[in-house]
């Protein structure tokens, strides 16, 4: 009897049963988890945004430089009378003298390369006065999202870099590799080379300006030759756009378009 | 997740494989989305128009 009661007694006690959670344990569990999901989100869509893009942008920008070289040595160059490019309200009257005595007919030859496909790289920009570009980056035609996933491109119904009036290229500020990142150090006088398959074309920096995204008067032609460099303002928000303007100086066009020769 | 991976189908390889196809479907759509709120919020390109 005494050994039977010992077993009894040895018997392990059984865990306490413990009251189901309550509505608002659950509640406040539940808000819990949706938090620290939505902070892995989150931190995942910054990693996503800061290095994720700027690794394809990268693989995609090596491949766009082998395809530039390709490019540079097969474009056919031809010359191409010059016909100066107007800003609207400058261009001259039908009655101007320089349009009777012919003088706007005969002002020199441009090289002129053929419109690039869209999405393919056709040229380079490089700003040695800045970090992110100092090195260079392939620009493709066109500035549709795909296009642009490859750090900078150009505005296809504007003129190619070095040609007469205003051509703009539009790039990315914090995403994609972020080629135009630091693009509100530049400063006026600031050198900017485009390299096309014509030539190596040189800009100087004259304007800066902040815009609405919807300002597309600064891509409207100007007199002489432009570059016009379009972002994202302030980094990290589309809410406005920061905006290069710069002359071009030297080139194979120079000459000609500035009327030195 | 520990309940989610015992609710799926079939022998343990089976459903190794289905967490597998689940997740990778997951973040693909993931950078989609991400790109997609990127491109219109963030970082535009920085294009006019």
């Amino acid at each position: 009897m005494t050994h039977l009661a010992d077993t009894e007694t040895s018997r392990p006690e059984e865990a306490p049963q413990l009251p189901p959670p309550s509505r608002g344990y659950r509640l406040i569990r539940g808000m819990g988890w949706t938090l620290v999901w939505l902070g892995v989100l989150t931190l995942g869509f910054v990693a996503h945004q800061l290095w994720i893009t700027t690794f394809f942008a990268k693989q995609n920008q090596a491949e766009l430089v082998a395809e530039l070289e390709d490019h540079f040595e097969s474009a056919e160059i031809t010359e191409i009378p010059y016909v100066p490019v107007f800003a609207p309200g400058e261009a001259p009257e039908p009655d101007d003298p320089s349009i009777v005595s012919g003088a706007l007919g005969n002002l020199g030859t441009l090289r002129s390369e053929p419109p690039p496909e869209d999405g393919t790289a056709f040229a380079e920009i490089r700003i040695p006065s800045l970090d992110s570009l100092k090195d260079g980056w392939a620009v493709v035609e066109g500035v549709a999202l795909g296009d642009l996933k490859n750090g900078a491109g150009h505005m296809p119904w504007t003129p190619l870099p070095g040609q007469p009036g205003n051509s703009v290229i539009s790039g990315h500020r914090t995403t994609y590799g972020q080629p135009f990142h630091d693009l509100d150090q530049l400063k006026g006088g600031d050198r900017i080379e485009v390299e096309t398959a014509a030539g190596l074309h040189v800009y100087a920096v004259r304007e800066t300006h902040v815009v609405a995204p919807t300002a597309v008067w600064v891509t409207q032609p100007r007199s002489g030759a432009w570059l016009t460099l379009t972002t994202c303002n302030p980094k990290f928000s589309a809410r406005e756009r920061l905006v290069v303007v710069a002359e071009l100086v030297e080139g194979p066009n120079a000459e000609v378009i500035l009327g030195r020769i | 997740m520990r309940r989610i991976y015992r609710a799926l189908p079939g022998s343990t390889p089976v459903k190794v494989i289905t967490s597998i196809v689940i997740v990778s479907v997951a973040l693909v759509a993931l950078h989609f989305f991400y790109e997609w709120v990127g491109s219109s919020f963030l970082d535009t390109g920085g294009t006019v128009g």
